[in-house]
């Protein structure tokens, strides 16, 4: 009895890891042409995406510098923002605020990002039509500063962990030197948390990178090899929503969606697969 | 000694300002949104049809509630199982070996999984390949696909928050794991599992990109008919803003789309939170 019901969690747990894997094939499948027609260097680094004109052209360069400006760019504002966040919380907020900002926190992470993107698109966008006297305020700056809100919360939530698992001995040895709360937090709490702290950051990374709904309706959707961080843009999750729907089953279109996913999707998960190599060797290391 | 001083009162006050601005942000959002959304609820918004020409700039948003209830029930219903079984094996039965480190990983990456991939994989699959069309069915896979790790995650997190004792105790008096895992351990961490549940179903109401390839439809009355499409309300909200129906209905629903998320979070942290302080 005992061993039946371990056999049987383990088996559904590892059809996860086969569904995991099975996504991935499949998606290889789908965009199979694309690589061996296309080629995947000219798929990656081409500039032109002009899957319905004769010939076809298909190359995501431009989507793939889009979602990498937004996301970098989210990337700049979320990480000091969040370190001190999440330094606060661990580390100065007395416990009332905490018992406050925790849930806050939770909070800002069940808001959708269709209303995320929706509350940017009238709020920000406006702001900038009116205060730059832009013709259209949508920017891949746009997109980022929406991100920042939403990849916040988890860089957060992952920092103030790292800060905790610092063993407490070195608080009280510092503190017994006489050394005040802010200098042990710069030089002591942070060189020793900083694997953790690198580690938060790359995974707020990953989730401004697939994230879709905000970039759909912030970063301009336009095919032009964006410039400056105040340029349009259209980042791949952009593009794949938006084509889906109209590219025909089975055309070089549709397969060229799917190679542009699983391109994302490889990305994504090598920044996990770093992130959970990360963890590995700090449960096996010293710290 | 003062540059020392001036430095710490410096960051300190940095430390408190970026606390606090994360306070202002999620007030703002919710103020603005009740702000400009309270107008645009009465009763007739709730529980009417989409109307006008174009469609939405008059009547409700029933059929976008409606779906959006069907679509999560669903999700959860799929997912729901698994997860626990995975959360119950990775709580319970895995040893610090290589197997559980996979499933660790393999959870975490699907947690990681973009939302778009998600739809993508599911619109091939589901749609296409097997037929469903755009379907309840297939948006229900979908979305139970991209709940599944945050069920995993929380439910193993209740389980292993459960007093050791009753672990200890158990096995001492030589009742089997099984018996202790039904009887003891699920109903202790229950709470936990049900907000980690409620989390989830938050989850699955607010996600768009996955449902608008799979399901999504703009005018619909939902059925409920698992091979029909229905609307659902965050891809109502995106329609009404992007095709420029009606800023006003927009607003209104967004605020019944957060309102309704608030409500499942609360409760979930309510939970979760009560769990911890006993365990």
């Amino acid at each position: 009895m005992q061993e039946k019901t371990g056999t049987f969690c383990l088996l559904v747990a590892w059809c996860s890891t086969l569904l995991l894997m099975s996504i991935i094939l499949f998606m290889a499948l789908e965009s199979w042409a694309v690589w061996t027609e296309v080629g995947p260097l000219k798929f990656i680094l081409g500039l032109n995406w002009n899957p319905l004109a004769e010939p076809q052209q298909l190359g995501i360069g431009t989507m793939i510098l889009s979602t990498l400006w937004t996301a970098l760019g989210a990337l700049i504002m979320a990480a000091p923002l969040g370190l001190c966040c999440a330094i606060f919380l661990a580390e100065f907020a007395p416990g009332w605020i905490t018992n406050f900002l925790r849930p806050a926190i939770n909070l800002l992470t069940g808001i959708p990002s269709v209303v995320y993107g929706f509350l940017g698109a009238t709020v920000l966008v406006k702001f900038f039509e009116v205060n730059f006297s832009m013709a259209s305020g949508e920017s891949l700056f746009c997109a980022s500063l929406v991100l920042t809100v939403m990849v916040l919360p988890y860089i957060i939530s992952a920092s103030e962990s790292a800060l905790r698992a610092v063993p407490p001995e070195y608080r009280q040895a510092s503190l017994a030197l006489g050394v005040s709360k802010p200098y042990l937090t710069l030089r002591v709490l942070i060189p020793l948390a900083k694997k953790g702290l690198l580690g938060a950051i790359i995974l707020g990374f990953g989730r401004a990178a697939g994230e879709t709904m905000a970039v759909l309706m912030l970063a301009g959707n336009t095919m032009v090899l964006p410039t400056s961080w105040f340029s349009k843009g259209e980042p791949l999750p952009a593009l794949i929503a938006l084509e889906l729907g109209t590219s025909e089953v089975g055309s070089l279109h549709y397969q060229g969606l799917f190679a542009a996913g699983l391109v994302l999707l490889i990305f994504v998960l090598s920044i996990n697969l770093l992130l959970a190599l990360f963890r590995w060797n700090r449960r096996n290391g010293v710290n | 000694m003062s540059l020392r001083r001036l430095i710490d009162t410096l960051c300190l006050a940095i430390f408190w300002l970026a606390g606090l601005l994360l306070l202002i942000i999620l007030l703002g959002i919710l103020g603005y949104l009740i702000y400009r959304g309270h107008s645009a609820i009465n009763l007739e918004f709730l529980l009417a049809s989409p109307k006008g020409l174009p469609l939405g700039t008059e009547g409700g948003i029933l059929p976008a509630i409606k779906g959006t209830l069907c679509l999560i029930m669903l999700a959860v219903s799929i997912a729901a199982l698994p997860g626990l079984a995975t959360a119950v094996y990775l709580a319970e039965y895995a040893h610090k070996n290589v197997i559980s480190q996979i499933i660790n990983t393999t959870v975490q990456c699907m947690a990681g999984l973009p939302s778009i991939v998600t739809g993508l994989f599911c619109y091939a699959l589901f749609v296409v390949r097997m037929g469903f069309g755009i379907s309840l069915l297939a948006g229900g896979l979908a979305l139970g696909m991209m709940i599944f790790p945050v069920v995993v995650v929380t439910a193993r997190d209740a389980l292993l928050a459960v007093n050791k004792h009753y672990r200890i105790v158990g096995t001492s008096l030589g009742v089997s794991k099984s018996y202790i895992l039904v009887r003891i351990l699920l109903p202790q961490a229950a709470p936990g599992i049900i907000g980690g549940i409620l989390l989830a179903m938050g989850y699955a109401a607010g996600a768009t990109a996955p449902i608008m390839v799979t399901v999504a439809a703009i005018a619909t009355p939902s059925t409920g008919d698992l091979f029909q499409p229905v609307m659902a309300l965050p891809y109502h909200l995106y329609i009404l803003f992007s095709q420029q129906v009606s800023l006003d209905k927009a607003y209104g629903t967004a605020l019944v789309l957060v309102s309704l998320l608030l409500i499942l979070n609360v409760i979930a942290m309510c939970l979760r939170h009560q769990k911890r302080r006993e365990g």
